[in-house]
């Protein structure tokens, strides 16, 4: 018994050496593959990052598995959507990572979405208006204006953290606001018939999309953000896209296809499926490759290509 | 100009020179002293005339010069400078003004309330069951309302209550506090909550994955794995995700009566409990939990203070497609547990009159649950529940159920749930069948341990 003890012990101590030991790269833990794709572009070798999420999930139920336990223990810094997209998943998890370098109001919780202005901030809170979001829509990383603020945020967030390093992040979201600026450029021109194109989705996913571009969104297959919809409601909502002539019907792809398909069939609608985040289809590898995409596949819906 | 200037003086002076001397002409009867005089007071009074001209002369020449002066190129106003040539501290500084006074009636009004804001989160869960069974027939069972509060209490810790009412009265299920800032991965949880026994154990009823709790739960844990006392948990370190706990209390289970929650006892009469969990990822989509469990209580007072002995082992498979999460998943639990303990031969008298008994014999029972639940759909997920529990007096045979079961889910916090047990116990054969109404109002955490 006394030989266990002391084996334990030792296990024990050995442990919390290798826990306070410290390493060469800043852990960063990110949310979404869009955020850990920021800051590998900001921070470069300087940082170790990890995705919670891998881009195909529907970021409302994103698994919550004890791994992610296991990261966030570990992290210096958390990089976070923000607007309580991550309502699913962080608080549960802030339970049990216990540590106090990225909980909330810590300078290691950089929440990106700080110098993004919310659309549909609701007036009023109550569920029978569904899974709301009170800060507003949280769906911020399709628009790629929205995305330089979310590098933006990302770059003040570090540089708060690690003052030594401000100078590279800065010099580095530079030479990635440029990226992102000529292919904004780029998107606006090839995007233009897009414009005023009404469409539905399946969930208020395309809103900054949709305002960036010009087009409209009026309307969703879900009942209220993330209540599944009635047969009286998708009754509703195809007679309305015939009244209106809505040709456009978007599956966010962590969403049911067969619904989709048949609304789109019924109204003689194109169908289009687009990804949320990064890796949320192999062609989406980083943030610009995904914007790219969405544009592409968008207008290929609205083309008839 | 100034030549016209030097005529006006001129003819001015000597129109005054005429009337000079015409006024000299009748005086000329007057004596020669006086008329010095009255000559020099004109004289001063010419002066004065004359300055009085020349200053009036001065004025119009200044007002002539101004009027013949060709119009001048009218100032120009200045134009403000562009924003982006602006100060750009001023114009943050602006902004913030303006936001400022656009927001400081409802600032106003928001500090009316300000005492309220440290109030707690509170949700309040509602769980009815219509139940049918063979022998006792039907009834509206209104379980519980469980009330929720939450909140931090200083940057060390916080704090959980949940107080249930039920027909059975008002019953504080869990209320404890849970450090939040201890180094080397550890927390300390102090007061009355669900022990970290096994897993079901320690959701409440209303989260369970089926309308009652597992038979081998009631039977060796005592229902929900409720105790006063401390836990201390940590977690390992390691990219592996692996959590200890260690625990004390003054027993485990909330309707195990073997044990008072109020007497004071030595340090052998309580219970003492140690849980491993860790996390296996077989791949994005498939995952499995292990914990293991066990309690061990030293001395129970009404055995003959003989030792108990209570393991359990768990296992959860998940399979959830990470790109169909919302919709689409299997679960598949399984809990087995052991108990070991000295119980009186016969089992204990249910006659308060009757003696209590002396003799004692060494027991071992086991138990078990399984359970698997598939997700059709965001709002269908259908189920089967096995059950097996031996006796812990090894009386009688064991009891076995086999309930399968639809919930159907309206909303994230809004759940019914039909189930059809088949209950096939010694001394029963029974079909039960339950339909289950369950919300939640308020705030609501996906708990990571109700996973």
């Amino acid at each position: 018994m006394k030989r266990f003890v002391l084996v334990s012990l030792s296990v024990m101590l050995l442990l919390l050496a290798c826990h306070t030991g410290a390493d060469a790269k800043i852990r960063v833990v990110a949310t979404i593959p869009d955020l850990a794709d920021m800051a590998r572009n900001i921070g470069g070798d300087l940082l170790e990052i990890k995705s919670l999420a891998t881009g195909i999930e529907d970021i409302h139920a994103v698994p919550m598995k004890p791994s992610f336990v296991a990261l966030l223990n570990r992290a210096d810094i958390l990089l976070l959507m923000g607007l309580e997209v991550e309502h699913a998943f962080l608080p549960g998890l802030f339970e049990v990572a216990r540590n106090p370098k990225i909980q909330r109001d810590t300078p290691g919780y950089i929440d990106c979405s700080v110098y993004v202005t919310p659309l549909e901030v609701p007036t009023r809170i109550d569920r029978a208006l569904g899974d709301q979001h009170p800060r507003g829509n949280p769906h911020i990383n399709l628009d790629p204006v929205y995305g330089k603020a979310m590098a933006r945020a990302v770059t003040d967030g570090l540089a708060r953290n690690y003052p030594e390093h401000e100078a590279t992040f800065k010099k580095n979201l530079a030479t990635y606001l440029q990226t992102l600026d000529a292919a904004i450029a780029r998107w606006q021109h090839e995007a233009a018939p897009l414009r005023g194109v009404k469409f539905i989705s399946y969930h208020p996913d395309l809103i900054y999309f949709a305002e960036r571009f010009g087009m409209e969104s009026v309307g969703t297959i879900e009942l209220r953000p993330g209540v599944d919809p009635t047969p009286g409601h998708i009754v509703a909502l195809e007679e309305r896209m015939r009244r209106e002539g809505i040709k456009l019907v978007v599956r966010e792809r962590h969403y049911p296809a067969g619904l989709a398909e048949t609304i789109a069939q019924r109204t003689g609608a194109k169908l289009v499926e687009l990804p949320v985040m990064v890796g949320g289809v192999p062609e989406a590898r980083d943030y610009v490759s995904f914007i790219d995409y969405n544009i592409r596949t968008m207008l290929k819906g609205v083309q008839g290509g | 100009m100034r030549s016209i200037t030097q005529a006006l003086i001129v003819g001015t002076v000597c129109l005054f020179s005429t009337q000079v001397f015409a006024q000299g002409t009748p005086g000329q009867t007057r004596t020669p002293d006086a008329s010095a005089q009255q000559l020099r007071r004109d004289l001063e009074t010419m002066k004065e005339q004359m300055r009085q001209m020349q200053d009036k002369i001065r004025q119009q020449e200044e007002a002539i010069e101004k009027l013949s002066t060709p119009a001048a190129p009218p100032v120009p106003t200045p134009v403000p400078a562009p924003p982006a040539a602006r100060d750009r501290e001023q114009l943050k500084q602006e902004v913030r003004e303006e936001v400022l006074r656009d927001i400081q009636p409802q600032l106003a009004a928001a500090s009316k309330t300000f005492p309220s804001q440290f109030n707690p989160a509170i949700g309040l869960v509602i769980d009815n069951v219509f139940s049918y069974r063979d022998h006792d027939r039907a009834n509206f069972d209104f379980r519980t309302a469980e009330l929720g509060i939450a909140a931090s209490i200083d940057p060390f810790a916080r704090g959980y209550a949940l107080i249930s009412g039920s027909p059975d009265g008002l019953e504080v299920e869990e209320a404890a506090l849970v450090t939040t800032s201890l180094p080397y991965n550890l927390t300390v949880k102090g007061g009355r909550f669900f022990a970290d026994f096994g897993r079901l154990a320690h959701f409440h009823d209303d989260a369970l994955p089926v309308v009652n709790r597992p038979i081998v739960l009631d039977r060796f844990i005592g229902g929900e794995s409720r105790a006063n006392g401390i836990e201390v948990n940590y977690i390992l370190p390691i990219e592996q995700y692996v959590a200890l706990t260690a625990g004390m209390y003054n027993k485990l289970g909330a309707e195990n009566d073997r044990v008072s929650d109020t007497v004071p006892r030595g340090l052998g009469e309580f219970t003492y409990l140690g849980h491993a969990v860790t996390f296996i990822n077989l791949s994005d989509d498939h995952s499995v939990d292990v914990g293991v469990s066990y309690a061990y209580t030293p001395k129970i007072k009404i055995d003959q203070r003989a030792e108990r002995h209570l393991a359990g082992i768990d296992i959860t498979y998940r399979y959830l497609p990470l790109s169909q999460a919302g919709y689409r998943g299997l679960v598949w639990g399984t809990e087995l547990l052991f108990n070991n303990e000295k119980r009186p031969i016969g089992g204990f008298p249910t006659d308060p009159t009757v003696p209590p008994p002396t003799d004692f014999r060494r027991r071992d029972a086991f138990g078990l649950y399984s359970y698997l639940e598939a997700r059709l759909s965001r709002r269908v997920y259908p189920g089967f529940l096995f059950d097996y529990a031996q006796d812990i007096d090894r009386a009688v045979g064991a009891t076995k159920a086999y309930s399968p079961y639809l919930t159907f889910w309206p909303s994230e916090f809004h759940r019914l749930r039909l189930q059809y047990t088949y209950l096939d116990a010694p001394d029963t054969h029974e079909n039960q069948f339950f339909l289950q109404w369950t919300a939640i109002l308020g705030s609501h955490i996906h708990g990571f341990r109700d996973r």
